[in-house]
């Protein structure tokens, strides 16, 4: 394709002054013209709404970071290739061909954000929430993390060291939050269901050992 | 280049704009323009020239858009940039084209199967070897003359470690120039206070994955 970053943007200025600026009407004259041109068929786009409103999202990352917590041979795999471990259950997929998994410890503590767009490893995650591609989080969380921890609600103590991890190349992220004290007699299932998206990004640390 | 979609380390934003209700789709419109990228039909698209294409936008538009708005904005550009749509019909919403094949109406269990085989490696082995390794300390350049880097400005003129080497992976600043080519990546962890100043916590880190030209 034309390579013309000084078009693209000359063609940008010109959407900005031509078009109406409602995305909604905006999306909807795209889809027509990709319909009507046969480029989509309108069904497959409902497909993929449904998809990623239903089957792919958090708890597919939940149940990596469940078996993380029982099989300790899993772990070990996750924790030397997580593109590959989290194959076995069938997760893989749209930007996760070089993931890594980040383990909490009680001293360590990791968050994940992309400054220069919003990547995100969406076949284990699911659609990325707004906050995570909001320019606030974007600008602040490299710069004063423990307080955008803190907005969600979670305050560090300063022996817990923070780790931001830019998603500036193609590699995914995935926190490993500490698995909660009590939940020994649990099963995989159980200890899904306690894993939040957001633990997994790593604005929570501490899981609630609820039992639903 | 130093556009304004490079955020990080930014002064001057407020609160993190956190929505209790969390649905995938907050508004319809957002789905629909979801399903129209995975869907999408750009001759030649990169991802590198994709989100090139998201920096070439308005610096308004780019703030104040929400994200499916931003995406929308570069599908115009990058179809008018390659022909598939004329101004005309971006601006009527018609097109007297004549259709092509009918396309095929996926289901939602073949969209979980394109979502699964769409894993794309991005690593391209080259015959160099490495200039670094794990636990050497590198500094970044203090300016970039690439149109599209993933060096951002905060990270720029620093020392940090290299904590891992994935071997080549595509490289994109020069990907959107239409150069194909592998360069060796590291992950490079810097203390918060080497970017930040004292202001960061001692014992915080950043880590970012930069290609070897990233380094003086």
């Amino acid at each position: 394709m034309t390579q013309d970053s000084e078009d693209a943007a000359r063609l940008h200025r010109n959407i900005h002054s031509h078009l109406p600026s409602d995305p909604a009407l905006r999306v909807k004259t795209l889809e027509s013209l990709m319909v009507e041109r046969g480029l989509v068929a309108p069904e497959s786009i409902d497909a993929w709404v449904e998809a990623y409103s239903e089957e792919i999202g958090p708890k597919r990352g939940a149940s990596v970071v469940a078996r993380a917590w029982v099989d300790p041979e899993f772990r070990s795999r996750l924790e030397a290739d997580a593109s590959e471990a989290i194959k076995d259950l069938g997760v893989d997929g749209n930007a996760t061909a070089h993931l890594k998994a980040l383990f909490n410890t009680p001293t360590q503590h990791h968050l994940v954000v992309c400054t220069l767009c919003s990547c995100y490893p969406w076949s284990i995650l699911g659609m990325s929430p707004a906050w995570y591609k909001s320019a606030e989080y974007r600008a602040r969380s490299v710069r004063e993390p423990r307080k955008v921890l803190a907005e969600f609600g979670t305050d560090l103590p300063d022996d817990i060291a923070v780790t931001v991890w830019d998603s500036t190349a193609e590699l995914r992220y995935l926190v490993i939050p500490e698995r909660p004290a009590g939940t020994d007699e649990w099963s995989e299932d159980q200890l899904a269901a306690i894993v939040t998206r957001n633990a997994m990004i790593g604005t929570e640390r501490d899981l609630v050992a609820e039992a639903s | 280049m130093d556009g304004i979609h490079d955020l990080g380390g930014k002064e001057g934003f407020g609160p993190i704009p956190i929505d209790p209700t969390d649905e995938p789709f907050p508004n319809e419109w957002e789905g629909r323009m979801w399903g129209l990228a995975r869907e999408q039909a750009v001759p030649g698209m990169t991802i590198d020239y994709f989100r090139h294409g998201l920096e070439r936008m308005v610096p308004k538009d780019y703030l104040s858009f929400p994200y499916f708005g931003k995406w929308c904005a570069n599908y115009y550009m990058l179809y008018l940039q390659t022909g598939v749509f004329t101004e005309e019909e971006i601006l009527t919403g018609k097109t007297t084209r004549d259709p092509n094949a009918a396309p095929v109406a996926k289901t939602k269990d073949d969209i979980i199967a394109q979502n699964r085989a769409s894993a794309v490696d991005f690593s391209l082995p080259i015959d160099d070897a490495p200039l670094h390794k794990v636990g050497d300390n590198v500094t970044t350049r203090a300016h970039m003359a690439a149109r599209h880097t993933r060096l951002p400005a905060y990270a720029r003129n620093a020392t940090g470690r290299i904590i891992a080497h994935h071997g080549a992976h595509v490289m994109p600043d020069r990907n959107v120039e239409g150069h194909h080519v592998g360069e060796h990546l590291y992950t490079v962890e810097f203390a918060a206070r080497d970017l930040f100043g004292e202001s960061a916590a001692a014992k915080d880190t950043v880590t970012l994955d930069l290609w070897e030209s990233y380094f003086v």
